[in-house]
């Protein structure tokens, strides 16, 4: 028998005894190639192995490496913040004309949907040299316009939060279709060797409606699906080791489990204990590089006061600025969420004192991500998305005090960074804002497009399940090239 | 876009063209037209044609389509059909449509007989689309297979597999050592390792028939039950709550007892199909046969407001009709949901035949908040219903109704005269808005409510109305669980134009796609029941090849059929097409039995090689599609958790019962849109198998969820096996594994009180591995232990205990200990 080997020498061992009785003889198997380089990685030497979040080329010269998604759960209101319409404050009160909505149906139908027309109480201004609309809510936000595209006919199909918020997210209402965020990692692979490739931040009242569905990886190995983070304490469920285990300890676990694992992967030849050996190297350096992430002690007063970061408690700010840190390691899709935008005019949701309140609460962090993402020289290589699942009705609703009710058939979205034109307006609404009349953009283009910044041909990025090729956009998606820089 | 032919592809072509005389005209009925039916009628026939073009006969592809007859030639021009075959057409694709080019022979053939004028024979049957999977299985012969290798011979399954490496000259891997075999057979079967003394009596038992012994053993334990119920609860989409954004909590857990007790006796696969699907309209529905139907009902409901309940309930229907499809039929029916089946003779028409069979029930879209009756049966604590209970109830309401009826006119003008100020006044929302509703159409509840303000001195009414509240008070800690309910008249059904369900088309009636067997209908209208006995019925060609395929996938990590949900034209073919129909047959003989499959596959030789890599396998056989060795498989979620509890002697092995609790970290249950409590069960509870945890489905238990647990959303009939750091996170730091780790460590020091170190370790990794460590192994833990005894402080007793806690957590994390080998 082998003469038991004191346990520093394991892997050197079992390399040796690997190469001279796996791997002379299996030179092609790819479990072979991954068990070597797994032993070499354990002996101290050479990079990780080819697995499923390796980078991979993308389809043709990508624009944007990263993307930051900041989705406003709910549907914010593009006419109190964006879509400027004189001619609805004028017919303030008046029925909509009934050529609108023949035919359309709207979520509420039956109790408080409104079908007269609302003005916006909001003073409207133009600003930058683009001379974007911008309202009064969002001072932060108007001072950054020249660096963003707008685009104000942003279309959806479904008109419940849910299912739209799924749709946004994944081209699809129904569950179990994975998500942007996912498709992303899986067609360029990650850039990050300590944390996961797609982190979710979420800030407000309660949790986007829908839940984990919205960052899910869907039908696609869930190596791609979205990670929640929490913006304090214990950024990963599982992150920290148990109270009674030291440092120490878990290195020691660590390292004998590796050996064991190794010994393992030798007898049986099976790739996926390589995989295996990979994944808990990877947890082991979360367990450090996450902590690191959420510290912000590095972060200068002048970052700090730039986000309006004033104290430890969660907030969209501090969101912002960790989503500023997460692509700075090379996470590929960092998405944040932050409620509660569902204007309808109920307890807590009206377009006065409440909408003011979430305005605050994202303005000054929003513009500062753009402008301190400018700063620091990686806006040109990231993608930062602004919008909601929809947006709200020129109608307004009465409940306790005035709101809107959700509306798909236009909404504003905007973009800044990673290739988009910078200043630019893209699409108009009819006077009333009520349908997208120039150069509408649904979902399913927006999806093209952004997979176009990042390199990838929708066409292309597709993934077997259940018979059928599935993508992102489904059978649709059309790429909007003048959104682009 | 064209894609030129690759040159390797035209080039035989030319020569194969240039070496047939052009007088030379093929014959049609056996040369030509296999070529077409089997390439083109599928989009070129009766059910669907594409381009106005039918290619099922001679003369229809002599008339053409939108482009004309495409076997015309004209002025020295190609014909069409030999354009679009060599993929010289500007306008039109390739055909086939998106699949691999017609070989060279088979165009040249086309060539012939379309330079010949296209003849044909009068009087020609159309040509029909043809796919294996749509024909029933003929039970092919057993394979007589010369030198086969000791212990292949009894069992016909390692016939056909041995026919198969025959053919290229593989042999069949070493049979695996026992202690990997018991492991193997007890997670397969029962989902639990097996005890070290279970290894012991295995090893020690050289009689013959040793290995059938272990497998009857196991397949008559409880727990077969429970391993078993979870690949069918995926398949059935079983979750505990009712899914969207709401998630609200639902009890339906005597759906999933019903399935494990049903696999536990055995019951018939064809009975299993027919009580689950429509065990409430058998005649003399048991208890137990109306809760099967619950597979129906594990269906989301949105309760979010603002929605059109009707809108849901159709997104149950259409739910229940794709969970149909995948579930029994291996069909992707859910595709011609909008629109004809791209790829499979199943038309859009046909889906809404499917779906007229489902959208009966009572059950509304909001969660059964605004119907009377909603297909929820209730139960005493003690799992009984009172079955008098109904009829009560029914009495009850007609004589209400009777009393409605006699004073329906003086009611009416009462509310007419009532003055608005009274009415404003009234108390609830609901009372003020049935007043405004004439008498005539209010509902029963409405009605009730309004009587007693209209006629305040009826006694009558007030006896029978306080016996109604009586009857339907809810027996404290009663058990609930839907079921499926017919409505006294079923509804109208509707194609959606587009599967938009505002857009209603042509009405249909029940019925089954055309490309299967015809129904066989009971009554005048076909029903569920009626679907449920085609669905079971032996000659079926999809029933038994789709589950005894399931069953396959479980024991070898693949189908015989890869797309295990897909047997469609667009799945791939079976890697052992005889072998799939010899068991689909042996299965139906044998009764519809389950056990017996699992008896049959289990005690094969092909079922008992090593699952160790085989070099000589690389280039061959990358995939082991031919199945020359086993294959290693992560445990499913719940066996992951199963497998460390088991080892750490906390198992609490009742079966059945609510669901359950185990820890999990905060912060979970944050991350859906309603914040729900998780109270860590304390107790027994706490320790119950994976298959009891509490399953809500916007917020998993990440244990589960992270190991690829099925998502409760759709049908699931495979799992993925995923490896990712955040499992490896679970299982080092999670609590409820960190608690498992004590378990073991705590057994070990108990079950091996001052035993030598070595024979410490050997137990512990017998306990979670049930092999013995090798000497190497051994050397490395005990290195550890070492290590960990030096480091830790304080009294001996507490350092001994974390330097084992330490071991224990190794051996818990350990790849194989996860894996079935």
């Amino acid at each position: 028998m082998t003469p038991p080997l004191p346990p520093q020498t394991w892997p050197d061992f079992l390399a040796g005894r690997t190469r001279r009785h796996f791997l002379s003889r299996c030179a092609v198997g790819l479990g072979g190639i991954a068990l070597a380089s797994m032993l070499n990685q354990a002996r101290g030497a050479t990079p990780a192995p080819a697995g499923p979040l390796t980078p991979r080329p993308t389809h043709f010269p990508a624009r944007a490496r990263n993307v930051i998604y900041l989705f406003m759960a709910g549907g914010p209101s593009q006419l109190e913040l964006f879509d400027h319409k004189p001619k609805l404050n004028e017919l303030n009160g008046q029925p909509i004309p009934q050529s609108f909505i023949e035919g359309k149906r709207f979520a509420f139908m039956d109790s408080s949907h409104g079908t007269r027309l609302m003005g916006s109480r909001r003073q409207f201004a133009r600003h930058g040299r683009s001379g974007m609309w911008v309202s009064e809510l969002f001072p932060h936000t108007a001072r950054i316009v020249d660096e963003l595209t707008m685009v104000k006919s942003c279309q959806a199909t479904l008109f419940n939060h849910a299912p739209a918020k799924l749709f946004m997210n994944t081209g699809s209402g129904q569950f179990g279709r994975p998500s942007m965020g996912s498709w992303l990692n899986y067609g360029l692979g990650s850039e990050c060797q300590d944390l996961p490739g797609f982190v979710v931040l979420q800030s407000g009242p309660r949790g986007p409606r829908g839940g984990a569905v919205n960052w899910g990886s869907g039908f696609l190995p869930t190596t791609y699906q979205g990670v929640p983070f929490r913006g304090s304490g214990e950024p990963i469920l599982n992150l920290t080791r148990p109270a009674a285990v030291t440092a120490d300890g878990q290195r020691d676990a660590l390292d004998a489990l590796r050996d064991l694992n190794l010994q393992r992967a030798v007898a049986t030849g099976d790739p996926e204990i390589a995989t295996r050996i990979a994944a808990y190297e990877m947890a082991s350096r979360m367990q450090s590089s996450a902590p690191d992430l959420i510290d912000l002690k590095a972060e200068s007063a002048a970052t700090l006061k730039l986000y309006g970061i004033e104290d430890q408690r969660p907030s969209f700010a501090r969101n912002c600025l960790l989503a500023r840190r997460l692509v700075e390691r090379g996470v590929r899709f960092v998405q944040l969420y932050h409620t509660n935008w569902d204007s309808h005019g109920g307890p807590g949701e009206n377009l006065q004192g409440d909408f003011e309140k979430v305005c605050r609460e994202v303005d000054q962090g929003q513009a500062a991500l753009v402008q301190d993402l400018k700063d620091r020289g990686l806006l040109k290589d990231t993608l930062v998305i602004w919008g909601g699942e929809f947006g709200r009705t020129p109608m307004g609703e009465n409940r306790d005090t005035t709101g809107r009710n959700h509306h798909i058939d236009a909404f504003t979205m905007w973009f800044a960074g990673g290739g988009v034109k910078a200043g630019e307006v893209i699409g108009e609404t009819d006077e009333l804002g009520f349908n997208a009349v120039k150069e509408p953009m649904h979902v399913h283009d927006l999806h093209a497009t952004i997979l176009h910044l990042l390199g990838l041909d929708h066409t292309k990025l597709t993934f077997r399940f259940q018979g059928r090729d599935f993508r992102l956009t489904d059978v649709h998606g059309k790429v909007n090239h003048r959104m682009f820089a | 876009m064209r894609r030129p032919l690759p040159l390797r592809v035209l080039l035989p072509l030319a020569a194969a063209i240039g070496t047939l005389p052009a007088a030379a005209a093929p014959d049609y009925l056996r040369e030509v037209k296999p070529i077409l039916t089997q390439h083109c009628v599928r989009c070129h026939g009766a059910a669907k044609e594409e381009a106005g073009l039918r290619l099922d006969t001679a003369a229809n592809a002599r008339l053409g389509g939108a482009s004309g007859s495409v076997v015309r030639t004209s002025g020295g021009r190609e014909s069409l059909l030999l354009a679009v075959v060599l993929n010289t057409h500007e306008d039109i694709p390739a055909m086939p449509y998106k699949k691999p080019p017609l070989g060279a022979a088979e165009i040249a053939l086309l060539k012939a007989w379309v330079e010949a004028g296209a003849p044909a024979p009068e009087q020609e049957e159309p040509g029909r689309f043809d796919h294996w999977a749509y024909r029933p299985p003929a039970r092919p012969p057993i394979p007589v297979v010369s030198a086969a290798p000791a212990g292949w011979t009894g069992n016909p399954i390692d016939a056909f597999i041995l026919q198969r490496l025959a053919a290229v000259k593989l042999a069949p891997a070493p049979e695996a050592d026992r202690v990997t075999l018991l492991r193997r057979a007890s997670f397969d079967l029962i989902g639990l390792p097996p005890s070290p003394a279970e290894v012991d009596a295995f090893l020690a038992d050289q009689a013959p028939g040793a290995w059938e012994r272990v497998v009857d053993r196991l397949l008559a334990s409880p727990h077969h039950g429970e391993r078993w119920a979870r690949p069918w609860l995926d398949v059935a989409r079983y979750g505990d709550s009712n899914g969207y954004s709401i998630d609200a909590p639902r009890q339906i857990w005597k759906y999933r007892d019903w399935v494990v007790s049903a696999l536990n006796r055995d019951l018939p696969y064809d009975q299993f199909i027919i009580e689950q699907l429509a065990g409430d309209l058998l005649p003399g529905a048991t208890l137990d046969q109306r809760i099967a139907t619950g597979f129906n009902r594990n269906t989301q409901i949105n309760q979010e407001g603002g929605i059109d309940p009707e809108q849901f309930r159709i997104e149950s229907v259409l739910d229940r009709v794709n969970t149909f499809g995948t579930a029994f039929l291996g069909l992707t029916v859910s595709c011609a949901q909008c629109h004809d089946h791209k790829f499979d003779p199943i038309s859009h028409r046909e889906y809404y035949q499917l779906f007229a069979f489902f959208n009966n029930s009572v059950d509304d879209g909001h969660g059964g908040r605004r119907s009377r009756s909603t297909g929820v049966l209730t139960l005493s604590p003690d799992g009984k219903v009172d079955e008098g209970l109904e009829a009560r109830v029914a009495e009850v309401q007609e004589q209400l109704e009777a009393l409605f009826t006699t004073h329906a006119a003086a009611l009416e003008a009462w509310r007419q005269a009532l003055p608005a100020d009274q009415r404003k006044a009234q108390r609830s929302a609901s009372l003020r808005a049935a007043l405004d509703v004439p008498w005539e159409k209010q509902t029963f509840a409405q009605r009730r409510s309004v009587y007693p303000l209209a006629r305040p001195g009826d006694a009558g009414f007030k006896t029978l109305s306080a016996r109604l509240t009586d009857l339907q008070r809810p027996v404290p800690g009663a058990i609930t669980t839907l079921v499926m309910e017919e409505l006294p008249e079923p509804r109208a059904s509707h194609l959606f134009v587009q599967g938009d369900f505002t857009r209603l088309g042509e009405r249909v009636e029940p019925g089954t796609p055309a490309i299967l067997p015809p129904l066989r209908s009971a009554g005048p209208r076909p029903n569920r029941l009626d679907l449920a006995r085609w669905t079971a019925d032996p000659n079926h060609p999809l029933t038994a090849r789709v589950i005894v395929n399931r069953v396959w996938q479980q024991y070898f990590g693949l189908g015989l059929v890869e797309t295990e949900n897909d047997f469609g034209s667009q799945g791939l073919p079976p890697s052992h097409p005889e072998l799939l129909d010899w068991l689909a047959s042996e299965f139906v003989a044998r009764g519809w039995s389950l056990k017996a499959l699992h008896r049959l596959i289990v005690t094969s030789a092909t079922y008992r090689q090593s699952s160790h890599a085989r070099e000589d396998l690389a280039l061959v056989d990358p995939l082991n599609r031919l199945l020359s060795r086993q294959q290693r498989l992560r445990l499913d979620a719940e066996l992951v958790r199963d497998a460390a509890l088991t080892a750490s002697g906390r198992l609490e092995p009742r079966l059945g019962g609510p669901p359950v609790y185990p820890p999990q970290p905060d912060g979970v249950m944050s991350l859906g849109q309603v914040k729900r409590e998780w109270k860590a069960s304390t107790g027994e509870d706490r320790y119950r198998r994976g298959l009891y945890t509490h399953f809500w489905r916007a917020t998993p238990h990440p244990a589960l969820a992270v190991f690829d647990a099925a998502d409760g959303f759709s049908s699931c009939t495979r799992r993925l096996r995923s490896n990712t750091p955040l499992q490896a996170l679970t299982l080092l730091n999670d609590q409820q594994f960190y608690e498992f780790a004590e378990g073991l460590a705590e057994r070990v020091l108990r079950e091996r009180p001052r035993a030598p170190l070595a024979e410490q370790l050997e137990h512990a990794f017998r306990l979670s591995t049930a092999r013995r460590p090798s000497a190497l192994e051994r050397e490395r833990l005990a290195a550890l232990h070492a290590r960990r005894l030096a480091a830790e402080t304080g009294e001996p007793g507490a350092r001994e205990r974390a330097a084992w806690i330490a071991v224990a957590r190794v051996l818990l994390n350990l790849d194989e200990t996860i894996t079935r080998e």
